[in-house]
């Protein structure tokens, strides 16, 4: 029992991860009015990104750095779609998903199963023996405190710049931020690129760290949850970790359960993340308080009417 | 630099409308075939499998045919939930389930033979539309976002199927992950003797009748274009918007889970493990090309079909991942909702 909750423990950083980072990066998006809805389609293409590059290079942050560029080109034609040319959010997200798919199932196949160098958990010696939470505190993989780091920062930038006041003031009011001399669209298509970019990261991780290679549909939905998980974390960085760590536990458990030799059914049980999902939607809604909601301008285009007509 | 500047169009006509997507479509056909061509396929063969087989040639119609029947359905799905602002994007689990439902009717030989394919049919569409009820339910009571309530349900109604397929439903006789198949002829699709095409077509046509008649010509449709237009300004001018919500969602679900039996009914013969997948993507799709109307769900529906049948061929001969089917249609939707931008608005100096 002992050893079985401590790998449980052990377990659920690696699962968190990718989640939290999805999820501060659709926090960025959001803060500036923009729904992204494409979160899965983009942690596709970076962990694809990750894996070919780190089986050229022979280095699993040359593949980061991929993902990271890789995942910044489609934000662009998000941005692009969405922001320049008001697009429907929810539509333009979802060919998102779509264009992911598309894109990692034709450049993907040769990469399917190869062996890469990945980044293993960290062997912090003795820390790592603490009972328990030994290895879940100080045996994990480097993305993971990278992502605790980015919390921290993605929070600092929110709350404590002049940079993140103005972004959220795009997605509370352009109106008030464009008169206050704020370019709403260019602050707009700066948190896409960048949230982007951490949702890339976040399927560099489920490709270089969970799994070490390349599966077609091995984000298995985990964008989606990440969209969730914004909102159960009402966009706030800190409490986005707070969530990321519960879904990552359901998420751990699933090996544990399946290792304990009990004859539960595969794939019942596969479904507990979603389910857990809908059930925490649910649990949000019905402890909706006042003054916690979505900024006020999530997923409606700016748009200054200077008609002359 | 001249400085130019954005203004929304008061009113939007039919012209403008209809440029911007076709402009749309072929700024997407025409990335496409740079894709296609990128990845070594001559241009040749391109414009013999895209128009020569699938447009032209008797067996590609009726290919065409089959593959429109189950997308007709799930664009008029994804059609006329979106006419009440409901996001779909479940259409893909509520097909699983329809096809789950019409498997467990044939699978226990409920019912007399002679009904059997109605009974089938009715299963199906009750498991669609229960399937759409749970995220339904939850945004009417408590406000949960729809998007991604019947999102996460796809992923449930995957692993559903695959534990039936693999577990309790696997056919006895084989060692292949799928139900038995379903007896001929009380539990299959009869064919209409044109290549595989099958009675499902005739369902689809019949749906889209259907739902024309309903959006376009009865007090249903009017309440719905009304709550499309403004859920506030309907309820203030008497709209039953609550009913007619639940009707639009409903019938959404039933369309779906119909698809479904289309599918498993008229071509697979059996419930599969991969029967159901990519129809979510390309129901929304269709509906958005199709302009949410039951005949533009028709034309685009074939479009894609005829895309589908043609990417199946590149596959084939080429050997070239399904994959680039959804690449395909996710290219074009970016360029229809972008091209959209030059119809919604006016550029001029500033």
């Amino acid at each position: 029992m002992d050893g079985m909750i401590a790998n449980w423990l052990a377990g659920t950083p690696t699962m968190a991860a990718p989640l939290l980072l999805a999820a501060l990066g659709l926090i960025i998006n959001e803060r500036a009015g923009v729904l992204n809805l494409g979160a899965e389609g983009l942690m596709m293409v970076g962990a694809l990104a990750g894996v070919m590059a780190t089986f050229h290079a022979g280095d699993p942050w040359a593949g980061v750095a991929a993902a990271l560029a890789a995942s910044a080109l489609v934000s662009l034609v998000f941005g692009l779609l969405a922001v320049v040319l008001r697009a429907n959010q929810v539509i333009t997200g979802l060919t998102v998903v779509a264009f992911g798919a598309g894109l990692t199932g034709l450049f993907g196949p040769p990469y399917s199963q190869a062996a890469i160098p990945s980044f293993r958990p960290l062997d912090l010696g003795l820390l790592a023996e603490i009972p328990y939470v030994g290895r879940a505190l100080f045996g994990q993989d480097v993305l993971f405190y990278l992502g605790l780091l980015v919390t921290a920062a993605v929070w600092w930038t929110l709350h404590r710049t002049r940079l993140g006041l103005c972004l959220r003031a795009v997605g509370e009011s352009p109106q008030a931020a464009d008169a206050a001399g704020v370019d709403v669209q260019a602050m707009r298509i700066g948190a896409v690129t960048v949230g982007g970019m951490l949702c890339g990261l976040a399927g560099a991780d489920v490709s270089l760290a969970a799994s070490q290679t390349w599966v077609e549909g091995m984000t298995g939905g985990r964008g989606w949850i990440a969209v969730a998980l914004v909102i159960f974390a009402r966009w706030s960085p800190w409490r986005a970790l707070l969530g990321a760590l519960l879904f990552g536990s359901i998420e751990a458990l699933i090996p544990r359960i399946q290792a304990t030799g009990t004859n539960a059914p595969t794939f019942l049980l596969k479904m507990l993340p979603y389910l857990a999902t809908l059930a925490v939607l649910v649990v949000t809604a019905l402890a909706r308080r006042p003054g916690q909601t979505a900024p006020q301008a999530l997923a409606l285009p700016y748009l200054r009417e200077d008609r002359r007509d | 630099m001249m400085a130019l500047a954005l203004s929304s169009r008061r009113h939007v006509t039919r012209l403008q409308s209809t440029g911007a997507l076709l402009g749309g479509v072929l700024f997407g056909l025409a990335i496409s075939l740079a894709l296609l061509l990128a990845q070594g396929i001559a241009i040749t063969a391109v414009f013999a499998e895209f128009v020569g087989f699938v447009f032209l040639s008797d067996a590609g119609l009726a290919s065409v045919a089959v593959e429109a029947t189950p997308l007709v359905l799930a664009g008029l799905a994804g059609a006329v939930a979106l006419k009440v602002r409901f996001w779909n994007i479940g259409i893909e689990g509520q097909l699983w389930l329809g096809a789950i439902g019409a498997t467990g009717v044939a699978l226990y030989d409920a019912g007399p033979e002679g009904m059997r394919l109605a009974l089938m049919a009715a299963a199906a569409m009750a498991a669609g539309a229960a399937w759409i009820a749970i995220p339904a339910l939850l945004r009417i009571r408590l406000g949960v976002n729809e998007i991604i309530a019947t999102l996460l349900l796809n992923y449930v109604a995957f692993l559903l199927v695959q534990h039936l397929v693999f577990g309790a439903w696997k056919d006895p006789q084989q060692n292949f992950p799928y139900t038995a198949g379903f007896d001929a002829p009380v539990e299959q699709l009869a064919r209409l003797g044109w290549g595989k095409t099958h009675a499902g077509l005739l369902i689809a046509l019949a749906a889209v009748a259907l739902v024309w008649l309903l959006t376009e010509r009865s007090r249903l449709g009017a309440y719905m274009r009304a709550v499309g237009a403004s859920p506030e300004v309907a309820r203030a001018t008497g709209v039953p918007v609550l009913l007619t919500v639940v009707a639009a969602v409903a019938l959404s679900g039933a369309l779906a889970g119909l698809a479904g039996f289309s599918v498993a009914a008229g071509e697979e013969h059996r419930l599969t493990q991969h029967l159901g997948l990519g129809y979510g993507f390309s129901g929304i799709l269709i509906a958005f090309l199709g302009r949410f109307r039951a005949l533009g769900v028709l034309v685009a529906g074939v479009l894609v079909a005829g895309l589908y049948v043609a990417g199946k061929s590149l596959q084939q001969f080429y050997q070239l991942p399904a994959a680039l089917i959804e690449l395909i249609q996710a290219i074009i939707l970016f360029s229809v909702v972008g091209a959209d931008f030059f119809a919604r608005y006016r550029i001029h100096r500033g």
